[in-house]
């Protein structure tokens, strides 16, 4: 009778045959994804990624059922197929098994993300104050850095201790591509860790400001007189940057070349690709992207004993990020005293999460403070210098004993 | 090299090459703002 059951309803009946470890995992990660696409709703975490996120993962570990030969699984994907001839054929039964091998495991999802957000980028904000900027996105960057350190103590080997330190750049394309060239074997939770946390700075990060900027800074107004600059001017050197980090950070040159190619389509001004991209590229990849995160979430992919170790180093990285960037900040508006402290936040690399949370900071306490543009200057340092500690990584990391 | 050094040296060399990257960007957008100022003088 009980046998009929677990067959008639195997997403049910399979918690009972599992290992009891996995079956209380599965059900904890269909809470939790409730929980995500719920506050996802709410807007107290970020929605594009959160809502298909959360229901990914619910789907995920809800639609267990039994396979041939006795084997539990789903029909969504499978991560961890390597031979040629099995991917093949499970291809042609899990239904995000195309999407996940020819565009997540290959790191092209990234690449267009990419493409949209730097369609959707104004580089002439950098040229308002572009040293302030970019020393604020140095700063930003010390989480990972810092977090290199405590991961190898804390027994990861140096080249996945790096790539869980890449998630201080708190930047998910750059983790998920730098992943995939440093810890192959770990991009998939190091990517779902990195989506988490860097919604969660939408909720934490506001925080970290009022810790570390008091209130009378945080509405500070800064005189910015953005140089009118040429679209021509613009269009070069977008070239020309893209040229250089290319030839300096070969690794990275996939995300550059997608990210510079958005910006210089946006200053050529072709208007049908910048629609393209700003609208169908990014949010149809975004979606997935998303949705695919929620379904790697499964119980046995999660239960990685390193996970707990992961989970802890992308935390600390993000909270470092957070108060190098304000650290960052003072340290300019001590030196120009034209300047406010909270832009520092916007040197997290979280595009454009973190400089819109700058502007809401600031307004809280000021409502006529703008400090936008500066903000979104900073946040495309934060990319560019988060693309640069990553080639560095790979170019260099053969240096530690 | 030990871990800890190596952090400062990657550390210090992801900053040499942002503000390399900079000092780019304002030297061609400099260049290309006179060259339109003289234009219009």
């Amino acid at each position: 009778m009980l046998e009929t059951v677990i067959h008639l309803f195997p997403g049910i009946g399979s918690l009972f045959v599992q290992d009891p470890t996995i079956a209380f995992a599965r059900i904890f990660l269909i809470l939790f994804g409730f929980a995500l696409a719920y506050f996802g709703f709410t807007r107290k975490l970020e929605p594009l990624i959160m809502v298909p996120m959360g229901i990914g993962m619910i789907a995920i570990n809800s639609g267990v059922l039994f396979l041939q030969a006795g084997k539990i699984g789903t029909l969504f994907l499978d991560p961890l197929v390597e031979q040629p001839d099995v991917l093949v054929n499970i291809m042609q039964v899990n239904f995000l098994q195309p999407i996940y091998n020819l565009m997540f495991s290959n790191g092209l999802i990234a690449c267009l993300v990419f493409f949209g957000i730097g369609a959707m980028s104004e580089i002439g904000f950098i040229l308002a104050r572009p040293w302030s900027c970019m020393i604020v996105a140095i700063f930003a960057e010390m989480g990972t850095f810092a977090t290199l350190v405590i991961g190898a103590k804390m027994g990861l080997p140096i080249n996945e201790a790096a790539a869980a330190a890449i998630i201080g750049g708190a930047d998910g394309p750059m983790v998920l591509f730098g992943s995939l060239i440093l810890a192959p074997k770990l991009f998939v939770p190091i990517s779902i860790i990195a989506y988490l946390y860097l919604s969660l700075t939408y909720a934490g990060y506001p925080y970290f400001i009022k810790l570390l900027v008091p209130k009378k800074y945080r509405g500070i107004d800064v005189e910015v007189k953005i140089p009118e600059v040429s679209k021509k001017a613009k269009f070069v050197f977008t070239i020309v940057v893209c040229t250089l980090l290319c030839l300096l950070l070969p690794v990275a040159a996939p995300l550059m070349m997608c990210f510079f190619l958005g910006v210089a389509i946006k200053e050529a001004e072709i208007h049908p690709y910048q629609e393209f991209l700003e609208n169908t590229i990014l949010y149809s990849s975004t979606l997935f992207l998303g949705l695919l995160l929620g379904t790697l979430c499964e119980a046995q992919t999660l239960l990685n004993p390193k996970v707990g170790i992961l989970l802890i180093l992308g935390i600390i990285a993000l909270a470092i990020s957070a108060v190098g960037g304000l650290l960052g900040g003072w340290l300019v508006y001590l030196v120009t005293k034209n300047y406010n402290p909270v832009i520092g936040i916007a040197g997290v690399s979280c595009v454009p999460t973190t400089a819109k949370l700058a502007q809401y900071a600031a307004e809280e306490e000021n409502p006529f403070a703008m400090i936008l543009p500066l903000a979104m200057g900073a946040n495309i340092c934060g990319v560019i210098v988060s693309a640069i500690a990553i080639g560095v990584f790979v170019s260099t990391l053969f240096l530690v004993k | 090299m030990d871990v800890v050094k190596y952090a400062f040296f990657s550390y210090g060399l992801t900053a040499i090459i942002s503000l390399v990257v900079m000092g780019i960007i304002v030297v061609i957008s400099k260049s290309f703002g006179n060259s339109n100022e003289q234009k219009e003088i």
